[in-house]
């Protein structure tokens, strides 16, 4: 049994009025493109966003990567480190 | 994590985590195998000359979207860092990505004796999610600041399944829990013990001392004195939070049987976080007049993502050629990603031996009832690593032969495969579950209680080791 049409003094709201998951689903889609297409790229401008992006580029960092094979230069040790200190300490 | 549709019907294939286990342990063999057949005959055995390991021919086989400022078509092309006119086209090698995942869904659906004709659509439609996925990930800004994939991949799924819903003809190709498993599987290719022992005693003290410390005293802390009703919601923020961020999550989710809904918030507290503590703590330790290598251990054993590490290892360096800071922070967090394995292990044979436990049901031994419950998958993840990692350690070339088959394929395949898991959990989850925890804010003074404690100690352990005690008072 369809339930009647709820009336109020100022509003009559019809089924046909309701918002159909189909149109929220684009409403949705249309918030997420305005973000990735104007929003981040105006961000992006910013000047210390720049020049965060220009450091990182310039340095050959991945910044998104979850794990350290992810990276642009696996993390071996570096000879300084050998300098620097005493890996494994054997007492002499 | 919470079972998928379908996992109750009765089964004539093999059980999911097994069928995991057997399409991940064939994808790593394949790697090795393709590597070794194109093994180069010169300099084989020389890092120098393959500083990634040996080429894959698998990697042309799989890619995913490059990053892009203005326009998403960039995402395709790979331009050449020294002469940016050279540009390589990888729209094919993303396509090959995507088919890698479809096959991976037919091959489980398969040995788990279902249907594959009611797989096959889905697992299309699931894949290209994925794709849009990455390259909302790929956008500058958001790589840059380390928003990582699976915050997207659940946005998409979100947003899809709190619209519209999940249609009927795509739920049975929502495997996410599966593409997770394998995708693990397949992760331990990449989580060598061998990497532990990288930085000495230093950094075996840094990552085993506290790492072990602040994830036991912040699930405690979650469970006994926030009272926090879900024991797998402490246990996930605990993980990401002190060991490695979103993989750690992903491991000890899997191993602990968290729900989705939790995963997604445990992910989303930890990127959040990343972020602010990748711009604040560089400045902080300037400020402070921290050693910068004191410092960039610091960052390593607190940052959550990998990237962000060395992200913030990298604007601590004093000038563009120091880049001690950020080699000793990517090599301690590379440390902390060595010990998922372990880790999760632990965590899984915990939660099967003591928090799972049927207290009422019929009295078994416990290593009975613990191997019952134990998330088998596990195993998989386990004897990839140690696989991997005797071959790491067998010989120079068989090191590069593991790096190569790593770079080249494992990681990118892996990604992927967590990439659309994630898009999974996204359309079935469902946040009206964890409203009231959320709506306390426990979650979030878990995460910030347990940080705090991981700030605390990271610095004094750092400070000990790698400012004092192991210091051989040389400035190079």
């Amino acid at each position: 049994m369809t339930r009647p049409a709820r009336i109020t003094p100022s509003l009559r709201i019809t089924p046909s009025l309701r918002i159909t998951p189909g149109l929220r689903l684009a409403f949705a889609v249309a918030i997420l493109a305005a973000v990735w297409l104007v929003v981040l790229p105006s961000i992006g401008r910013l000047p210390a966003v720049e020049r965060h992006v220009r450091l990182m580029e310039s340095r050959d960092v991945n910044p998104a990567a979850m794990v350290y094979t992810e990276l642009e230069h696996l993390p071996l040790r570096p000879a300084w480190i050998e300098r620097h200190l005493v890996l494994w300490p054997t007492g002499n | 994590m919470a079972t998928d549709p379908g996992a109750d019907l009765p089964r004539r294939g093999f059980h999911e985590d097994f069928a995991a286990i057997l399409i991940g342990v064939a994808l790593v063999v394949l790697a090795l195998a393709i590597g070794w057949s194109g093994r180069p005959t010169e300099d084989a055995g020389s890092r120098k000359a393959f500083p990634k390991g040996w080429p894959n021919r698998l990697s042309a086989t799989i890619d995913k979207p490059q990053t892009w400022s203005d326009a998403p078509l960039q995402a395709l092309v790979v331009v050449d860092k020294k002469d940016k006119t050279k540009v390589k086209p990888v729209s094919i090698p993303i396509l090959l990505g995507m088919t890698w995942v479809v096959g991976i869904l037919a091959a489980g659906t398969l040995l788990r004796g279902r249907s594959l004709a009611a797989v096959l659509p889905g697992a299309c439609f699931l894949a290209l999610l994925g794709g849009l996925a990455y390259l909302m990930a790929a956008q500058k800004v958001i790589n840059y600041y380390n928003l990582e994939y699976p915050l997207w991949a659940l946005l998409v799924g979100l947003v899809i399944g709190n619209t519209v819903g999940a249609p009927k003809w795509l739920e049975p190709a929502l495997q996410g829990e599966f593409l997770i498993k394998t995708g693990l599987v397949v992760f331990g290719a990449e989580v060598l013990f061998s990497r532990l022992l990288e930085l000495g005693l230093p950094g075996l003290l840094t990552s085993w001392v506290v790492t072990p410390i602040v994830l036991v005293v912040t699930y405690l802390f979650g469970v006994h004195w926030l009272k926090i009703p879900s024991k797998s919601l402490c246990m996930v923020i605990a993980a990401d939070m002190s060991v490695c961020g979103v993989s750690a999550a992903i491991a000890t989710g899997a191993a602990c049987k968290a729900k989705k809904e939790e995963l997604s918030l445990a992910i989303g507290l930890s990127l959040l976080f990343t972020v602010a503590m990748m711009v604040v703590m560089p400045p902080f330790i300037q400020w402070a007049e921290i050693d910068p290598i004191v410092g960039g251990a610091w960052l390593g054993g607190t940052i959550d993502a990998t990237g962000a590490v060395v992200a913030a290892g990298e604007m601590l360096g004093k000038n563009l050629d120091d880049k001690r800071p950020a080699e000793v922070a990517a090599t301690v967090k590379m440390i902390q990603n060595s010990m998922i394995g372990i880790i999760a292990f632990a965590v899984a044979v915990y939660w099967a031996g003591w928090v799972d436990r049927d207290v009422a049901g019929p009295k078994t031994s416990l290593a009975a009832e613990a191997w019952r419950r134990f998330p088998k998958f596990i195993l998989g993840f386990i004897g990839t690593s140690i696989v991997c990692s005797w071959l790491f350690t067998m010989s120079p070339e068989l090191a590069l032969l593991v790096d190569g088959a790593i770079n080249g394929f494992t990681s990118r395949l892996r990604g992927w495969l967590f990439c659309v898991g994630f898009i999974c959990m996204g359309l079935q989850t469902i946040f009206r579950e964890l409203a009231p925890t959320l709506a306390s804010g426990r979650p979030l003074i878990l995460y910030c209680g347990g940080q705090v404690l991981n700030l605390v100690l990271s610095l004094a352990m750092a400070s000990l080791t790698f400012g004092w005690l192991f210091r051989q008072g040389v400035t190079p």
